[in-house]
């Protein structure tokens, strides 16, 4: 034994702390702090978990960062409580970053030191201890120890331990069987060897039942099978692979015709084009084609949106945000892409943009998307990002579609067709700027698709008046679907000093940031914009309020810049924006201090 | 008495709108061909899609088969919207018609990739070796040495679009000019009765920038230089007997997917159109005898399409009805018990 913690007695502190578990990738360590995860989650705590992984396969530092919390904050918090040491590269510099009191787990076997004097130090011979139960598999199996480690030192249920070790192996016996043996055995040796009562602890609380963890791109991917997704074409990226794997893994259980022939045909294509090209394809011949990709893969695909959006044909895109620009920080996440998702492709744009915040809202928008692709006839973004996409969060179960799939206004028979007077392509005959389509194979009514000038029946145009219409409708038709659209959520207080704006995966931080400006003094209402083109009740939300501020995670304030440019002049002024990327998830501390800063500066 | 087809449509039926490329061009003599073609076959008009990228070629499509929708896409992207088309509607014919620079260059990615998914169209380039649209650049499929009134003469190697294709396992290869209206007819007709990628490269002469006599791709180059691989007939399933008579000589005839008939009347030696070597050795022989090898270079019925690999319900998926494209609402409670085990 080398470093022995010191017995010290304190305060307890219950459900109210954060684990950093810094490793290896190809160690194997996610499968080891996920069964932490599972174990706590399965006791009834709220607990998030957020994997910091690098862009690579093995060898580079990992962390994953445990969050409890009984009050449900979901951010990474402000410093680390327990601090597991597995990785060499990155050992010195992680324990550097530790306020004192912090508790260290350390694996004994990595010879470096372990010189901080104000933390509490706990080593184990991890990986000595695995060799010996399998020499093999010891470096994976090393991984169990610490999760040992932090069961002891926390007081996390043994039963709910073995749960989540069945789960994460799929019951699996003999892996089961071997990894609670490690698990066992690192509780054992803490518990021999360690004399030190940690005042961080978990204590039970009532489980509800129906709820799980899940990651947003399996929920986006359940979403889309149950909006009825005929096709999937998508080309690998991180963050968003996940997406189309999940799709393709659900399939078979839940897409077959009678005969065992699949409802939905998935094509890896050969690009980020061709992805969106076969949406288009898809979309055009009457089907539900979607296809999910992450920013460098929507740079690419702009052409084809564009003819999307003039040529009026419907077709989903999940963006999974990474840190852009360009490869920039491919496992990190950012909200960097959404201004380019809403005018993306040249020339004037704007496309429908759907964003949830919540796993539930993944699974929802999931299906609600191919329902407003074909209602408003144009390509529909899904927007979520690494943290929503890739990261667990809890649902209590999806719920089931409210009403029948809307396939918008397609002329199926010469009956419809002989119903509507002065048909053409691209004639608004009813007002709501959304002319009828007809499909290939229908012989009603064909034209050439064009993505070039084309007059109200379809027919090739440069004329002036006619290419102005055009544009004017267009506009006309994507603002009409604004009330359509998933309205804002608003959390509102009474006194309607500060609003804050904001989308997306900051919602699981929002409530902390509330709390805290809160413990400053300030009141604060809240409005959770859901979908582009924004609601009316986004403004209505920033007329009320003396103040707003529009909080995002990128650097220049993207949908402050929308608002700017959409919102009445006079609104212009009372408008503020609190920007910050730095590639992690948003840690509450920083965008509350950058609110009091933006709140002083106007003071 | 007007001509009525096997499902008893007038050719008529079959045109489009009046063309606006130069006078002369060798694409209005393919939309012939495409619209006589279809007519013959008896296709229901509605029942074909018509598909393009950019370009000159591009365009024709509002020339011909008016009552079929169509799709002119972007620029070298027909490839992968008509893969999305198909997947959906697996029962339309699709029709495409590219042109070199919309083929060979800048979607020479999606020709790769449409051609190893094996799906299910006719593809036609129209190769005239230039960009029109752009006012005569020189194109990816001229060949080296190439000179253009001014400027300097092309310095690189051409990309043979059908060498491509059989070494990516294309199951239908040809190769015509637009100006053999017999052999070209007849390979448009067994391509639209072929199941699967029926590629067909045709050299089609660009009279505004590369008609002068000594271009490779110009009408009295390819006139004097072609070499037929075998006189062509095809005899449709509907009427076996229709006007085509027994050659005296020795032929060969390629069974198409619909029961048609594709003869082959050896003109020299006989080419096998079977073996991939014998086609690609036929091309670089011509090649380096500058000259064009035309007629059907490569066939293989036994290819699976994009569709069938991927194990689709037999009815086209646009077809379906609501309950099969949503899952029960039992089957979500099933999911959702699932991830709470």
């Amino acid at each position: 034994m080398t470093a022995l913690g010191t017995k010290r007695t304190m305060e307890k502190t219950v459900n109210d702390f954060v684990i950093n578990v810094a490793t290896a990738n190809g160690t194997g360590s996610q499968t080891s702090n996920l069964i932490i995860l599972h174990s706590m989650f399965e006791m009834g705590f709220p607990v998030s978990g957020k994997n910091l992984f690098p862009s690579n396969i093995s060898g580079l530092p990992t962390w994953f960062i445990i969050r409890v919390s009984d009050l449900g904050y979901q951010a990474p918090g402000d410093v680390t409580n327990i601090q597991v040491l597995m990785n060499k590269d990155t050992w010195l510099k992680d324990l550097e970053g530790l306020e004192p009191g912090a508790i260290v787990v350390y694996n004994e076997d990595i010879k470096l030191p372990v010189e901080r004097e104000d933390c509490v130090l706990l080593g184990m011979p991890m990986t000595k201890m695995a060799r010996k139960i399998n020499p093999k598999l010891g470096r994976l199996i090393a991984n169990m120890y610490y999760v040992g480690a932090i069961a002891h030192l926390l007081g996390i249920d043994e039963s709910a331990i073995e749960k989540a070790v069945q789960v994460q192996f799929k019951g699996k016996e003999k892996a089961v069987e071997l990894n609670m043996q490690a698990i066992s055995e690192g509780i054992s040796f803490a518990r021999e060897n360690w004399e030190f009562e940690s005042h961080f602890c978990v204590e039970s609380r009532e489980k509800n039942p129906d709820s799980f963890l899940i990651e947003g791109n399996e929920a986006v991917a359940l979403g889309a099978i149950y909006g009825g997704i005929s096709m999937l074409s998508w080309y690998p990226i991180t963050p968003s692979s996940s997406l189309a794997e999940s799709v393709i893994g659900w399939l078979p259980e839940l897409r077959k015709d009678g005969a065992g022939g699949s409802t939905c045909a998935v094509i890896q294509a050969e690009d980020e084009l061709a992805a969106v090209g076969m949406v288009l394809g898809a979309g055009w011949a009457g089907g539900r084609g979607m296809t999910c990709t992450s920013g460098p893969g929507i740079s690419l695909m702009s052409e084809i949106i564009g003819l999307f959006y003039f040529s009026e044909v419907p077709g989903v895109i999940w963006d999974v945000n990474r840190v852009g620009p360009s490869t920039g920080l491919p496992t990190r996440t950012q909200q960097g892409d959404l201004s380019m998702l809403y005018e993306a492709s040249h020339g004037d744009t704007q496309h429908i943009v759907l964003i949830p915040g919540t796993v539930d809202e993944c699974f929802e928008f999931g299906w609600r998307a191919f329902d407003y692709a074909e209602r408003f006839q144009t390509m529909v973004f899904g927007f979520s990002d690494l943290d929503l996409g890739m990261n667990r969060w809890e649902t209590t179960g999806f719920q089931y579609p409210d009403g029948p799939m809307d396939r918008g206004k397609v002329i199926r028979s010469q009956e419809e067709m002989d119903t509507i007077v002065n048909y053409g392509r691209y004639r608004d005959v009813d007002g709501d700027g959304i002319p009828f389509r007809t499909l290939p194979g229908s012989g009603l009514d064909p034209i050439l698709n064009r993505g070039t000038g084309h007059d109200e029946d379809g027919v090739y145009s440069e004329d002036p008046q006619v290419y102005y219409d055009t544009m004017e409708r267009l506009k006309r038709k994507i603002d009409g679907s604004r009330p359509n659209l998933p309205e804002p959520v608003i959390r509102e207080e009474e006194d309607k000093e500060l609003g804050v704006i904001f989308y997306g995966s900051m919602e699981n931080t929002i409530v902390e940031i509330d709390d805290m400006l809160g413990e400053a003094g300030i009141s604060v209402s809240t409005c959770r914009v859901r979908a582009l083109p924004m609601h009316p009740e986004v403004e209505d939300f920033v007329r009320r309020h003396d103040m707003t501020i529009v909080l995002e995670i990128n650097r220049d304030g993207q949908l402050f810049g929308i608002i700017r440019k959409e919102f009445p002049t006079e609104l212009i002024p009372k408008i503020h924006r609190v920007a910050y990327s730095d590639g992690m998830p948003p840690r509450a501390r920083v965008y509350s201090d950058k609110i009091l800063e933006v709140l002083n500066e106007v003071a | 008495m007007v001509r009525l087809n096997v499902i008893e449509l007038e050719k008529s039926e079959y045109t489009g709108g009046k063309s606006s490329l130069c006078p002369g061009c060798g694409h209005d003599q393919i939309s012939n061909n495409i619209i006589q073609a279809a007519w013959e076959n008896g296709i229901q008009p509605e029942k074909i899609a018509k598909m393009s990228g950019i370009g000159c070629s591009s365009k024709t499509p509002a020339y011909f088969l008016g009552k079929s929708h169509g799709f002119n896409t972007v620029h070298g992207r027909m490839p992968s919207v008509t893969t999305g088309a198909n997947m959906v509607n697996k029962d339309l014919s699709f029709l495409a018609v590219s042109g070199d620079g919309d083929t060979a260059s800048i979607g020479i990615g999606q020709f790769i990739h449409v051609i190893r998914r094996n799906l299910d169209m006719v593809y036609i380039v129209e190769n005239n070796g230039v960009y029109g649209l752009t006012k005569g650049q020189y194109s990816a499929t001229v060949e080296k040495g190439s000179k253009k009134k001014k400027g300097v003469p092309n310095q690189q190697a051409p990309i043979d679009l059908c060498a491509m294709a059989i070494n990516l396992g294309c199951s239908f290869v040809a190769r015509s000019f637009s100006g053999s209206k017999k052999q070209l007819s007849a390979l448009i007709r067994a391509a639209m009765s072929h199941r699967g990628m029926a590629f067909i490269d045709v050299i089609s002469p660009c009279v505004t920038f590369a008609n002068n006599d000594e271009s490779y791709k110009s009408y009295n180059y390819v006139k004097a230089n072609d070499e037929v691989l075998h006189i062509l007939d095809y005899i449709p399933h509907f009427s076996p007997l229709e006007e085509v008579e027994v050659p005296d000589g020795e032929f060969r005839e390629v069974n198409l997917f619909d029961g048609s008939t594709l003869r082959l009347e050896t003109v020299a030696a006989e080419h096998d159109y079977t073996d991939a070597v014998s086609a690609l050795r036929a091309i670089h022989e011509s090649e380096k005898a500058e000259r064009h090898v035309t007629g059907l270079l490569y066939y293989d019925e036994n290819v699976p399409t994009a569709t069938d690999a991927l194990g689709l319900s037999d009815t086209p998926l646009v077809e379906l009805a609501e309950d099969l494209l949503r899952p029960s609402e039992d089957s979500l409670e099933r999911v959702n018990a699932s991830f709470r085990s």
